[in-house]
């Protein structure tokens, strides 16, 4: 089925369409972004259970964007009357007076930028879908998840719980200007299985999930996970601490992806890239919102930039990067799709969406087959990225010692990778076959704007620092 | 908050019920250099709903709830449909019966509302204040200042309201020379603006910018002593701060016990932990929680025993507390020596991670070093890269604290700490 457009977008479409006729008698460009997306977290447990209506892009509320002698400026508001636009518009000016006023008085300059483009285009696109989420039998989710959850906690003597999280958003966006009227409405569902064990007064959590662009349907996947990831969180309780050094390593396709997010986001510095660092020419890396189905997947971004699949390394080689609409105008190149926004009253930024490395022709068991000594890197925690320096930082969960091509046996966590990505991307040696996206976490700028993104590949085979 | 919500909520046949109303103005400016990129304002309403079902299976009491938020232009009818689906859900939820938050008493706002403009310039003119060279400067900044109006009122006869200031600002620096360019970045969090606080932090960080150019990479040190003099040290304490959270205790995360230690003792300095109910500048000011319990001040560890745990009203009431809150601020005190002799011996003073963390669970400790001082007796020289690893199981009880503290928004803790024995990956070899 498609996933319907919200009627209540619909409904104060007229409106909005006359707030920014009426705003434009002040400014030289009008845009505004209205938001109307609804869904649901369940949060099971052998301790503690939660259902409620909210998932990191729930939201309903729009935002104008204005400009005028080259400065751009934002209203954000969730108290629309689409019978008065007047008194927002009115709202809207009054208050950026008044920060216009402040800027004067302390003397702020202003970072000139031309007016955006604001080419015509109409586009309603409802993505097809299983189930809706408002439309979700809750009470079966509920008894399904308390069934793994019970099922997980039973599979370790060492379990002492086993949380399961599933959430599902339908998400609608209509972004209106002069000349476009964009409206996209589509669902994409995350559920994890969390299971908490310890031993000998250590505590440790396994972690797997599923994701997609898709509806609440796709937490049936879950099942399958439950007793593996409990396994894998027992081995994590009998773990020893890595002997810090340089490593041959192979990384699983969750880790792949966390390499590509990292290596790759918030602000590379591609012109040096292309003139002085080599890559493998076994890379090649995709970045958009159009390449794959997953959770970061829509139609246009949140400036109304229709979605792209930018290559930015082919073969070794850097490309291009991403860029919202701003900045590419400031740069004089053509925006990605990749403006993206935490939710109506936060800012637009450069961000990412689905970020993938290309596969290639090897098995992992080939792969494994010529370690002579490192280990195969599994499950991640978290990363970060120092975009100037470009180095790079994934906390990764365990790690399984390869010697002389075969596993070993012994486990080690947690590991920090930590390097210099174009070395770290220098070394890849080989990629197998595989091609996994992950979509259940978020990702940050700096420390906040938290959005979602997929990141994934294949496994890779590399030289890491660990420790 | 229209009158019709409470109406609905009082004869939906719910066993309880919350209604949270957040009203939010916030102003926004971002900078690139000094030249201003952008301006923004947000007004908003937020209102969430919470409702309560008491209901009893196979002689087992249960108190459900689910919560969803209410959209502020929302009419009569969408909000009774809302109702009538919490109410469903509520009951799908078997979390074992506890009881509501009774009214606080404390109902009257701890400050006046905050004048944005004037938290706002005063940021603004910070940022413009600060000392740079061409060898140092401002990258960007965003300046976010907030005021925000809580008021939550439920079924309990609870009905308070806390207005108050919160505000952030982001930096990124640049430091530069003939071989590259380097970036470093802050997030200051507080209440208003403190703007000589600010100042000096952001030229502090110039100064770790200055210093990185000339950085050599982090030897493979083995186990060495790590000195925060940083926020990362909170990861530190907050690891200590929310094994004493109920929840923690009751999903069994924690396995702290009132009156035992918090850690082994292995000869550190021994912690003292205090919730308090103000502290000057915090955004963290409130006479309640966010379930109408009232704040107050309370001791959690003392002499690095647990004395109190604290948290929300479920899992508080599920280990036996009946009057815990959920506390806002934290200070942590000092230890028994001062920095100056803290920093003493052979220590890597780390004033720059990529993303320092501390897993509650595990206490394992990770963090790339992207700038950092290798001490040894008199030398002193200049590292990045490589990481430091450990477990805080291991080495928490060889924590040493300065008697000095130092304000990080909603937590006083000490300006400087050493941990003991930490694993250093170098940068090469």
């Amino acid at each position: 089925m498609k996933a319907p457009f919200s009627p209540y977008l619909d409904a104060i479409a007229p409106g909005l369409k006359k707030l920014v006729e009426l705003l434009r008698e002040d400014f030289d460009y009008v845009s505004v972004l209205s938001t109307d997306s609804v869904g649901f977290t369940a949060s099971i447990s052998q301790r503690a259970k939660a259902v409620n209506h909210s998932t990191m892009m729930t939201e309903r509320g729009s935002v104008v964007r204005v400009s005028r002698g080259g400065l751009y400026s934002e209203y954000a508001f969730n108290r629309f009357d689409p019978s008065h636009p007047e008194l927002t518009a009115a709202e809207a000016r009054r208050v950026l007076d008044e920060q216009f006023a402040l800027l004067e008085e302390t003397g702020s300059a202003v970072y000139d930028t031309p007016v955006l483009p604001d080419e015509p285009c109409v586009l309603r696109e409802e993505m097809e879908t299983g189930i809706l989420p408002e439309e979700t039998d809750l009470a079966a989710l509920v008894e399904k998840l308390s069934e793994m959850s019970a099922r997980g906690f039973a599979a370790s003597e060492y379990a002492i719980d086993c949380r399961l999280r599933a959430q599902s958003t339908h998400v609608c966006k209509l972004f209106l200007t002069a000349n476009r009227d964009m409206r996209q409405s589509y669902v994409f569902s995350e559920g994890v299985v969390m299971p908490l064990v310890t031993k000998n007064g250590r505590v440790e959590f396994g972690y797997e999930g599923v994701s997609g662009r898709e509806g609440p349907e796709i937490f049936d996947r879950l099942s399958d996970k439950v007793e593996p990831v409990v396994k894998s969180a027992e081995e994590l309780l009998s773990a020893e601490r890595i002997e810090p050094g340089e490593y041959e390593v192979i990384v699983s396709p969750e880790v792949s992806g966390l390499i590509a997010h990292e290596a790759f986001g918030h602000g590379v510095e591609m012109d040096m890239f292309v003139k002085n660092r080599a890559l493998s020419d076994l890379v090649t890396m995709h970045e958009g919102a159009k390449p794959e189905i997953e959770v970061a997947s829509y139609a246009f971004d949140d400036e109304g930039t229709l979605a792209h699949d930018t290559v930015e390394i082919r073969n070794g080689i850097l490309k291009t990067g991403v860029c919202d609409a701003l900045a590419a105008l400031r740069l004089g190149v053509a925006p990605t799709g990749n403006g993206k926004r935490e939710n109506f009253e936060h800012k637009v930024y450069t961000r990412m969406t689905n970020t993938v490395f290309e596969s290639g022709d090897s098995t992992l068991e080939e792969m494994i087959a010529t370690v002579k000594y490192g280990y195969l890197l599994k499950g991640m925690q978290s990363g970060m990225e120092d975009p100037k320096h470009w180095g790079i930082q994934c906390i990764i969960d365990r790690g399984y010692e390869i010697r002389d091509g075969k596993l070993t046996g012994k486990v080690v966590s947690p590991i920090v990778m930590t390097g210099y990505v174009p070395e770290l991307l220098g070394s890849i040696s080989m990629l197998s076959r595989d091609h996994e996206l992950f979509g259940t976490g978020g990702c940050g700028k700096g420390h906040k704007e938290w959005v979602k993104v997929s990141d994934g590949g294949p496994y890779m085979k590399a030289k890491a620092r660990l420790g | 908050m229209e009158n019709f919500i409470l109406d609905l909520l009082k004869k939906s046949g719910a066993d309880g019920w919350a209604v949270r109303d957040e009203i939010r103005t916030g102003w926004e400016f971002y900078f690139i250099r000094h030249a201003l990129d952008q301006n923004r304002v947000r007004e908003t309403e937020h209102i969430t709903l919470t409702i309560y079902r008491a209901f009893e299976e196979d002689g087992k009491k249960y108190l459900g709830s689910a919560s969803a938020e209410l959209a502020p232009t929302a009419t009569e009818t969408e909000a009774e449909k809302l109702i009538r689906s919490l109410l469903f859900e509520a009951g799908l939820i078997r979390n074992r019966a506890y009881t509501l938050n009774p009214p606080c008493g404390d109902a009257a706002p701890l400050a006046a509302a905050p004048e944005l403009r004037t938290i706002a310039g005063d940021f603004l003119r910070a940022m413009k204040s600060v000392k740079e060279s061409a060898e140092a400067d401002i990258n960007s900044y965003e300046i976010f200042t907030d005021s925000v109006c809580r008021r939550l009122v439920t079924s309990t006869g609870i009905d308070v309201t806390d207005v108050y200031p919160s505000s952030m600002a982001e930096v990124v620096v640049n430091a530069r020379d003939d071989r590259r360019e380097i970036e470093l970045y802050r997030m200051y969090k507080s209440g208003s603006c403190d703007a000589a606080g600010l100042k000096a932090n952001v030229e502090e960080t110039l100064r770790f910018g200055r210093d990185k150019l000339r950085a050599g990479k982090t030897p493979a040190l083995g186990k060495c002593d790590v000195v925060f003099s940083t926020d990362d040290a909170l990861e530190i304490y907050d690891y200590y701060i929310d094994r004493m959270n109920a929840g923690m205790v009751y999903q069994g995360i924690s396995d702290c016990e009132i009156g035992k230690a918090v850690a082994e003792d292995k000869g550190g300095d021994k912690l003292t932990v205090r919730a308090v109910k103000t502290l000057e500048n915090s955004s963290h000011n409130g006479a309640f929680d966010d379930e109408g319990a009232p704040v107050r001040d309370m001791t959690i560890i003392s002499g690095g025993v647990a004395e109190n745990f604290y948290g929300r009203r479920m899992f508080a009431q599920y280990i036996g507390l009946e009057d815990s809150f959920s506390p806002g601020n934290f200070v942590v005190e000092g230890g028994g020596k001062t920095a100056a002799e803290l920093r003493t011996g052979k220590y890597l003073e780390v004033v720059e991670f990529s993303d320092f963390q501390v897993d509650t669970a595990s206490g394992d400790i990770a963090g790339e070093i992207r700038l950092g001082y290798l001490h040894d007796g008199d030398s002193v020289s200049v590292v990045e890269g490589g990481s430091v690893s450990g477990t805080l199981r291991e080495l928490g009880g060889a924590l040493r604290f300065s008697s000095e503290q130092k304000q990080y928004n909603n937590y006083l803790i000490p300006a400087v700490t050493r941990l003991c024995g930490a694993s250093i990956t170098g940068a090469e070899g």
